[in-house]
């Protein structure tokens, strides 16, 4: 039983090792690192700036590729020497030259990250923007979730105020914690198709993505949260303009009150903290961000994501109540009427 | 039929204007308001992004429901001013004996009466649908208000009356729609003696062999060369007493609806008490949540 399965693996392993020893013959690890793992291996690029050629030996070991790859497979014809011109006039010329490394087993997520604003910003010629090596390394490549709280040091690479607020936030501090179930920038923002977040159409979607969590009963039993917090949105007056509001990309960020316009975006606060945006203190002047002059009763008008009950919204309650039972009164009555007119006439002829 | 050409005059030109003002201003704010309301169904998206997107469509919705207040206004007045001046009767306004008609019309139907009780200028179904129009009118414009102007109304009456404010208009203007597709759609198109439809409203004129048999007591009087009826008693006490007696009537007709409320009831009880068995801890939902800062 166990045999065929023994014989298996060591058909895979025969196979690996014969294609790392296909000809020509790709330099080993330690023939790259006999000059690269020098920490003082550098350049002087055209612009001036220094690249060093150093790689730790000790992190790709450790890496998700470091029992598997040779330096070749992503650097196709290194072996040769000398190695082949790289572009070296500025960083970015020299960055670009490895930039299509990765897709040649990650096809998926390069394919992903052709639709993320990264990658259209470096079409346009933002040298800035990053690419694969950026947020994994390029070397010390490590599964991107472990921690999660890595994620959000990557982002901050470039995002750094927004990271800070973020790590601020009850989402942050509880990734900081070790905290599985709060969101890292990569769950709302995705982590390689990311769109513009300025987008009206990317926007829109916001609801459903703050609802994918609380939305879930299993986690609003877990941290005493309501479960409806979505569904009472959208039943209002803003979440129902959500719902039919045109998805367009254009058009300005300010249409109707998201999650994030009351809550905050990066610096989401829970809701009971003083400095909270939707804690009665302050309900108000987040309310008056778009209802210029409202008053300290306006925010009453919005029932804080309860469902009118006699308890918190009477009167509310009690109109809902009223037509429960007043329009299949009417309308029942109605058709009764309409039903017994039809019959005298059927029965008259 | 012999007849046919025989017709006399049933409406004044402003009554028919206002009557097709109200159709086509009823129409607008019923194709853009129940988008806003019934916004999950499946293409709302698709129809709203055809009128333009949504701020175009409560554009029109609000226009069209400032148009609606105005015409209401027009209307009443338009009722009470003659009314003062004695010059009209208030030939609208319910009396004893539309409780009498409607409980001989049942009898008529039930086929313990031998033919249906004749009825003057307007007949309790008409009186109905009329006073169900005013009143769902005025709670429609009165609502709709508050949610035109919510800063003015939290100001004023609180921050509650908003969102009960959007409860009543969404369920009211839904309750007009369905009255409108299930009474006024038969009794002026679907009914045998309407069908195909009920032409009077437009042209202002009813047949007179049509008027005999639908309004005898009207015609009889008609007939013998009698001019409308004047206002008789005090003018303003009937303007105070109109709309308390056409709620009645509005509230009393459909008695039989009550069957409905019954079921509905008796379902909602049945589904709770199913629920309480099968879920020995019912979570209290108002503690079980994060409670939202504002209820704090």
């Amino acid at each position: 039983m166990r045999l065929p399965i023994l014989a298996a693996l060591a058909l895979t392993a025969a196979a690996v090792g014969a294609r790392a020893e296909d000809p020509p013959a790709p330099a080993t690890v330690q023939d790259c690192l006999a000059c690269h793992g020098d920490p003082d291996l550098s350049i002087t690029l055209g612009s001036g700036e220094t690249q060093s050629l150093h790689v730790d030996a000790g992190g790709y070991a450790h890496s998700v590729h470091g029992s598997a790859l040779n330096c070749t497979a992503c650097h196709p014809g290194f072996e040769a020497q000398p190695h082949p011109t790289v572009n070296t006039a500025s960083r970015a010329s020299f960055r670009s030259a490895f930039r299509d490394a990765c897709k040649t087993c990650h096809l998926d997520n390069d394919r992903k990250a052709h639709d993320g604003v990264h990658y259209q910003l470096l079409a346009a010629g933002d040298t800035r923007a990053p690419f694969c090596a950026d947020c994994h390394t390029a070397h010390a490549v490590a599964p991107p979730s472990r921690p999660r709280a890595h994620i959000s040091q990557m982002c901050g690479q470039c995002h750094a105020p927004i990271v800070a607020a973020y790590r601020e936030s009850v989402h942050g501090r509880a990734l900081t914690d070790g905290n599985p179930d709060v969101p890292a920038c990569t769950d709302c923002h995705r982590a390689h198709d990311m769109k513009d977040p300025r987008q009206r159409a990317w926007l829109l979607e916001t609801p459903q993505m703050c609802g994918k969590c609380h939305g879930d009963p299993k986690l609003a039993a877990k941290y005493g949260m309501s479960d409806k917090v979505l569904q009472t949105y959208l039943a209002d007056f803003h979440g129902m303009t959500a719902s039919l509001h045109e998805r367009k990309s254009t058009g300005g960020t300010r249409f109707t009150a998201l999650c994030i316009d009351c809550h905050g975006v990066h610096d989401i606060k829970r809701v009971k903290d003083p400095g909270s945006r939707v804690v009665r203190a302050n309900l108000v002047k987040t309310c008056q961000a778009c209802h210029a002059g409202a008053d300290p009763t306006f925010p009453a008008a919005w029932l804080s994501h309860y469902e009118p009950s006699p308890k918190k919204a009477p009167l509310v309650y009690a109109v809902k109540v009223f037509y429960i039972a007043f329009i299949p009164f009417v309308i029942g009555g109605l058709v009764l009427q309409v039903g017994l007119n039809l019959w005298r006439f059927w029965v008259g002829r | 039929m012999s007849t046919k050409a025989e017709t006399v005059i049933r409406f004044s030109r402003r009554t028919r204007v206002e009557h097709v003002a109200v159709m086509g201003l009823f129409l607008a704010l019923a194709v853009t308001g129940f988008p806003q309301k019934f916004y999950p169904a499946p293409g709302t998206r698709w129809f709203v992004d055809a009128l333009g997107g949504i701020d175009a469509v409560r554009w029109l919705h609000r226009a069209s429901g400032v148009l609606f207040a105005a015409l209401f206004v027009v209307h009443v007045v338009g009722a009470v001013w003659p009314t003062l001046r004695r010059k009209a009767a208030l030939s609208l306004v319910p009396d004893a004996k539309d409780f009498r008609d409607a409980a001989a019309t049942l009898r008529y139907q039930l086929g313990t009466a031998p033919k249906p009780p004749a009825f003057d200028r307007f007949d309790y179904r008409q009186k109905f649908e009329y006073w169900g129009l005013l009143l769902g009118g005025s709670v429609m414009v009165a609502t709709g208000f508050l949610l035109l102007f919510p800063l003015l109304a939290t100001a004023v009456l609180g921050g509650q009356f908003v969102p009960a404010a959007k409860v009543a208009h969404s369920n009211e203007g839904l309750m007009a729609f369905l009255v409108v597709l299930t009474w006024h759609i038969f009794n002026a198109h679907l009914s045998p003696e309407a069908f195909p439809g009920d032409t009077t409203i437009f042209t202002g004129r009813i047949d007179k062999e049509r008027l005999r048999h639908e309004h005898a007591l009207e015609y009889a009087r008609f007939a013998a060369g009698a001019p409308a009826p004047a206002l008789t008693g005090r003018p303003m006490w009937a303007l105070v007493t109109a709309p308390v007696r056409g709620a009645l009537l509005v509230m009393y007709l459909p008695t039989l609806g009550f069957v409905m409320v019954g079921l509905h009831l008796a379902r909602r009880v049945r589904t709770a008490v199913r629920g309480l068995r099968s879920r020995p801890e019912p979570r209290d939902e108002d503690d079980a949540g994060e409670p939202p800062a504002s209820a704090a």
